[in-house]
């Protein structure tokens, strides 16, 4: 009987050289070296340091809530103004931590507090590695407000 | 324009997204009363359905739903929210729907891969 050996290796996936493009006149700018190969990187997720950090977005939105909504007594005319512009100042506080290619989204709930019953959901299709939710909800005697940051990656 | 088959750069699409939500909140929602031991089934409920039909959908999205579900009470709410993303691909679409004895809200955000 013959004895038969076959052994299975790992290629690494470079292009194919171009054996099969040297006559065709662009067949130096098809292929590139391996070593440039090796050194292209395509980023798909940000390092631990760059991540999204709930617990720092949350004292962030924790602060500007509470200072914003200190002593204010729900006012129908102006609540719809206040939830604008806590929107406005949480998401430029975000910014300056300065995540890179991550995307903001804040959305912020003020309610006047009569005894009326509320429910917030919120559900997320992404990548749970990298995206997170930052929430915070105050109450005082005449209203509530619910502040939620998401990052995205 | 050419439109690539599901990778590629697609642009949020409003009305689709506002019918799909439509859709999903009539069903579980209807003509019930406010009741607060079945209010989180219902939110969750809304939001699951909302969410697997986005999937269906099979854009390269990324979602993120909320659902305010609030008694009809006399008593104020007031919602806002702000984005910081890229205009061109990426969009929100919040569906207002009320019965007589409470207010939903549902927002939907879409952020493209």
């Amino acid at each position: 009987s013959t004895q038969s050996t076959w052994g299975f290796s790992v290629v690494p996936s470079f292009p194919p050289i171009d054996r099969f493009t040297k006559n065709m006149a662009s067949s130096e700018s098809i292929t590139k070296t391996a070593q440039e190969n090796a050194e292209e990187k395509y980023q798909i997720k940000p390092s631990y340091k760059n991540t999204f950090k709930p617990r720092a977005v949350q004292q962030i939105v924790k602060q500007v809530v509470d200072e914003y909504l200190q002593q204010k007594q729900y006012d129908p005319n102006e609540t719809s103004n206040w939830t604008k512009e806590i929107a406005q100042l949480i998401k430029s506080k975000i910014k300056e931590l300065k995540y890179a290619r991550y995307k903001f989204l804040v959305q912020v709930v003020i309610g006047e507090a009569k005894g009326a019953g509320v429910r917030i959901g919120c559900r997320c299709l992404w990548d749970s590695q990298t995206d997170k939710v930052a929430e915070y909800t105050l109450q005082n005697d005449s209203l509530w407000c619910c502040a939620m940051a998401f990052g995205i990656y | 324009m050419e439109e690539a088959a599901d990778a590629g750069p697609q642009n949020f699409d409003y009305d689709e997204v506002k019918n799909l939500i439509e859709q999903a909140i009539e069903p579980v929602l209807g003509k019930n009363v406010y009741q607060p031991k079945k209010v989180q089934d219902w939110n969750s409920a809304i939001v699951e359905s909302v969410l697997k039909s986005l999937q269906a959908a099979n854009k390269p999205f990324k979602y993120v739903v909320t659902c305010i579900i609030m008694q009809k009470n006399g008593a104020g709410l007031h919602t806002a929210s702000t984005c910081y993303w890229d205009t061109k691909t990426d969009g929100s679409c919040s569906v207002r729907w009320d019965n007589a004895t409470m207010n939903a809200i549902v927002t939907v955000f879409a952020l493209h891969i």
